[in-house]
């Protein structure tokens, strides 16, 4: 036979390895976005130069060439990220490295190894996140790497069979991978902590200069998910309280750092809020919470003196605490002498307009806190715009804002009001954080997003302690109502909008969003204590270890069992009827006096072995085997056959296999 | 009655055609059967081997036993398709064109060296064999009935030879290899003379009339659902194996079961059975198997021994 190696015996053999490559190339993907961008493009390309270098011949690269880009990978590596540690630079380095095995990819072993990189790459891509909607590209990746290894590993599949086997692998292999995650005992603690270096923080930070907090308003990221135990504070008492300012300098107000009070005792008044706050990784060290929370949710978190919940390590990862707070209070002890000397202290020289219009309406006012009301009409009556597209301001910013420009937003308003107050030696600080929240009626929690974000002030008023005063209530009061997106100028609303605009897609997008919370707070968070809720529900109230090895080996156990049973019952063939039982017994029978009958003899070539053992039993044995044949074979016998079949039977049983007279030989 | 008696005697004289075959090439029964099965169930016959087995004498003491007319035509590389269908001819007489028919149109035709021909030529035969039917210049002229290919080829010379592609092959109902004769058989050929001088000394066995009505009750032999299950599973296992290129396809299963019809019949036996199935499975599928890696494992006979064992007979 001529065999000729064309075209598509070439393709056939490119098979494997293309499938390999695809594997590669998805695990590449997913990362890709987490990586400088020359990084996925090298791999891409030089999987697709190897892939045509298959095809046309040409030849490998040879050791030393190997070698000596191995090392300039790495070398290149460390110059761009001066580090061969961390997720940035670690997946960088496993995606190059990879790329250059293709460069020695020939047998199927090569390809296995591939495809085993496309796996880790994907196991880099879980650890980094771990949101709902990368889900399906995680679970697409593993069909592909699964698939490909059925390819790279048979060379018989063809894309449709392999992808087949590998989906039904998957699926079967589905419910021990959710034994695996709820029984497999969880160690307290990310022992996978990966340093992430060089990622943006978000959400608010720990400064407010003018500008600041309008970069959030178009982030329509969440920010939290808050959900009531019962009833939830009224629209107008969402503030949600996050670092609060101290320092100005005349631009930018700062958190006061090294210094340390001791938080005053407090008498709360009104409602108590029990609430659950699952919060997005920020990055930072703030948690946020409803405006005065009455004690700390967590031993690792600090609720400092002005009321803001400060963790020890920056959020990498989402969380949920539960917290209680107080929307009102009144303090029980005096601002001592620091704090007021901190609360009261402004730029020297800045901003004398404001500082002489202060103190003007303070000898006015009988009290501060009438003063503070001054300064609210002075604001509501001003001719003051709320706008989040205000013009520049000069180096008296406060000055700029309240006499010549009286245009802008929170910031503008929080900074402006409490300058006032400090010029009238009245204690005030700055709080950022969110305001309001979007009820999800279906997951039955307000999210509370980055364009939530809102500046407001606090202000001391003797006999009542700090007390929340928002100066944007004033100006724009339909900002607390109506959240701020009414209120943006269209560039940066028209994505916001479209997407507020119908009430379809509003639904379609709080579904989503609380499928989003329920990942979240189910899968992601399901951490060892979480575990040890789980197994309570079932009994196992014991934190042992053990219990969670004994429950996962028994699944282990019972969904093997089951799949084993599941492939040995599709393989197993039909019950045998009358004749075959018969034919088994007879068959059973000649094997005593020869060897058995093989799975492939048809009955007239076991005849013919059997007689060759035993000659004296020809006719017998024959007659019966030709009966058999007959009854199976034969056409179709008329009404007589099941007596046909009982006499077969019978004539089985009466079959003597005892030697003639003479007996052994 | 009267069929029936006409039917036992043809089994009758097939007996005696097996044993005239018989003493024409010497110590190949088995293979004899087969092609003699091979043609009652209407297929086409391949002989494969190198020269000088007995190729040609088997394709002729096959057409002469049968009492059939035939044909024999060497192919060469530049044989033409026209050389074998046959050509149109413009008559000065009746200022008309005439079919001349070719070779082709006889009831056994023997394509020597089959592989020798170039595409063009061997598609035109086998075309013609599939169809059992000619058609040249819009007429169409129908094969006489019955009409076999008995074809051979070298399977050793490669040089200026166009081999069989699998379409082609899958043509063929079986394809069956003579191999060397035995010591005893060898030494008897040596003694004796030339084979095909005894073929004129041999009167035919059957007519073509027969060999019709020999193929009518070979089809008519019982084949059981049980066996119809091992069949299938069978032909399955060819297309579940990965390593090879292509499974059996449908046509090659139909062949499969009448080969074993015929088999069935040549036995007298009124029910085809495993053992006749296994009889002919390395026959019939032997050609149309082919590995994807050339260099593993034995040929396609060995392949179709493994089919056999690998699959169980259903008790």
């Amino acid at each position: 036979m001529a065999a000729a190696p064309a075209p598509p015996a070439d393709r056939e053999a490119l098979r494997p390895l293309a499938w390999a490559c695809a594997a590669f190339a998805g695990g590449v993907l997913l990362n890709c976005d987490r990586v400088p961008a020359w990084t996925p493009a090298t791999a891409l390309l030089l999987i697709a130069w190897r892939l045509t270098t298959e095809r046309s011949g040409a030849r490998l690269p040879g050791t030393v060439a190997r070698a000596l880009l191995a090392l300039a990978v790495v070398a290149v590596v460390l110059w761009r990220f001066h580090t061969l540690n961390g997720l940035a630079a670690g997946t960088a380095l496993l995606m190059l490295m990879s790329t250059l095995k293709l460069l020695e990819t020939r047998a199927r072993r090569d390809q296995l190894v591939m495809v085993g990189a496309g796996l880790f790459l994907l196991l880099a891509a879980c650890l980094d996140r771990q949101s709902l909607a990368r889900l399906p590209l995680y679970a697409l990746q593993a069909w592909l790497c699964c698939s490909a290894l059925a390819v790279v590993a048979s060379a018989g599949f063809g894309a449709r069979a392999a992808l087949q086997l590998a989906g039904r692998a998957l699926l079967l292999a589905l419910p021990l991978a959710v034994a695996l995650f709820l029984f497999f005992p969880r160690l307290p603690g990310a022992f996978w902590a990966i340093p992430r270096g060089g990622e943006a923080l978000t959400g608010l930070s720990d400064s407010m200069s003018p500008g600041s907090i309008v970069k959030l308003v178009a982030d329509y990221d969440p920010a939290f998910r808050v959900q009531f135990a019962a009833r939830a504070p009224p629209a107008e008492e969402l503030y949600w309280r996050g670092p609060v300012l101290h320092d100005f300098d005349g631009h930018t107000w700062r958190r006061t750092s090294g210094v340390f009070h001791l938080r005053q005792r407090l008498q709360y008044l009104g409602t108590p809020y029990r609430y659950r706050v699952a919060l997005e990784p920020t990055r930072q060290r703030w948690w946020f919470a409803l405006d005065t929370p009455a004690q700390s949710p967590d031993t690792n978190v600090l609720l400092t003196y002005d009321n803001q919940l400060l963790g020890a390590e920056p959020l990498t990862e989402p969380i949920s605490f539960d917290v209680l707070s107080y929307t009102h209070t009144r303090a029980l002890e005096p601002l001592g002498a620091f704090g007021r000397q901190q609360d009261t202290a402004l730029p020297p020289g800045a901003n004398p307009r404001s500082v002489g219009l202060a103190q003007t309406l303070r000898q006015r006012a009988g009290s501060d806190a009438d003063f503070v009301q001054a300064i609210l009409d002075y604001l509501r009556t001003g001719g003051f715009v709320y706008t989040l597209t205000p013009e520049a301001l000069g180096a008296d910013a406060v000055d700029d804002f309240v006499f010549d420009t009286r245009a802008g937003f929170c910031g503008h308003y929080a900074s402006a009001f409490v300058t006032l107050m400090r010029a009238a030696h009245v204690p005030a600080r700055v709080v950022t954080g969110y305001l309001g929240g979007e009820w999800n009626p279906i997951g039955g929690y307000f999210v509370v997003r980055q364009s939530d974000a809102h500046a407001w002030a606090e202000v001391w008023l003797e006999g009542r302690g700090w007390t929340r005063i928002d100066p944007t209530a004033v100006v724009a009061p339909e900002r607390l109502r109506r959240g701020v997106f009414d209120l943006l100028p269209d560039a940066l609303a028209t994505r916001a909008r479209l997407l507020r605009g119908s009430a379809w897609l509003t639904g379609l997008l709080q579904r989503w969003d609380a499928a989003n919370a329920w990942w979240s707070d189910h899968v992601v968070k399901f951490d060892y204590s979480a575990q040890l809720d789980l197994l309570g529900r079932f009994g196992i109230r014991s934190p042992d270890v053990r219990y969670l090895g004994w429950a996962f080996t028994l699944a282990l156990l019972g969904w093997l069992a089951f799949i084993a049973w599941h492939i040995g019952r599709s393989a197993r063939p039909a019950p045998p009827d009358a004749l075959a039982r018969a034919y088994a017994r007879l068959c059973h029978k000649l094997a005593r006096i020869g060897p058995p009958r093989a799975p492939h003899q048809g009955p007239l070539s076991f005849a013919a072995t059997v007689t060759t053992h035993r000659p004296d039993l020809k006719d017998s044995v024959h007659a019966l085997l030709a009966r058999y044949a007959q009854l199976r074979y034969g056409p179709a016998a008329p009404a007589s056959r099941a007596q046909d079949i009982e006499e077969f039977r019978r004539a089985v049983a009466r079959l003597s296999l005892s030697r003639a007279v003479g007996g052994r030989q | 009655m009267n069929a029936v008696s006409a039917g036992d005697s043809d089994a009758a004289t097939l007996v005696t055609v097996l044993g005239a075959l018989e003493t024409v090439i010497l110590g190949k029964p088995e293979q004899i059967r087969l092609c003699l099965a091979c043609l009652l169930a209407r297929g086409h016959l391949l002989i494969e081997d190198v020269p000088g087995v007995g190729k040609t004498t088997l394709a002729h003491a096959l057409a002469h036993v049968l009492g059939l007319a035939w044909q024999r035509v060497q192919f060469t590389s530049d044989l033409l398709p026209a050389d074998i269908i046959g050509v149109s001819i413009f008559d000065r007489a009746s200022q008309r064109f005439n079919f001349r028919q070719g070779p082709i149109f006889t009831q056994l035709l023997l394509a020597d060296e089959v592989n020798r021909a170039s595409p063009r030529t061997q598609s035109a035969l086998l075309e013609a064999m599939e169809e059992r039917q000619v058609s040249a210049d819009g007429t169409t002229y129908p094969l006489p009935e019955p009409f076999f290919v008995v074809a051979t080829q070298n399977p050793h010379e490669q040089l200026g030879t166009y081999a069989l592609p699998e379409s082609q092959l899958d043509r063929f109902l079986m394809r069956v290899t003579l191999g060397y004769p035995d010591v005893a058989h060898e030494r008897e050929l040596l003694r004796g003379g030339e084979r095909r001088e005894l073929l004129s000394r041999m009167a035919p066995a059957l007519s073509a009339a027969a060999v019709l009505r020999v193929q009518r009750a070979v089809r008519a032999v019982h084949v059981a659902d049980a066996l119809l299950d091992y069949t299938q599973a069978l032909i399955a296992r060819t297309r579940e194996r990965s390593d090879l290129k292509i499974g059996l396809s449908p046509r090659a299963g139909q062949g499969l079961l009448r080969a074993a019809q015929a088999w069935s019949y040549l036995a007298g036996r009124p029910a085809v059975l495993p053992e006749d199935v296994q009889a002919v499975l390395p026959a019939v599928v032997a050609h149309r198997l082919e590995r994807r890696d050339p260099t593993g494992g034995g040929d396609g006979d060995a392949l179709a021994r493994e089919f056999i064992r690998a699959v169980p007979v259903p008790p």
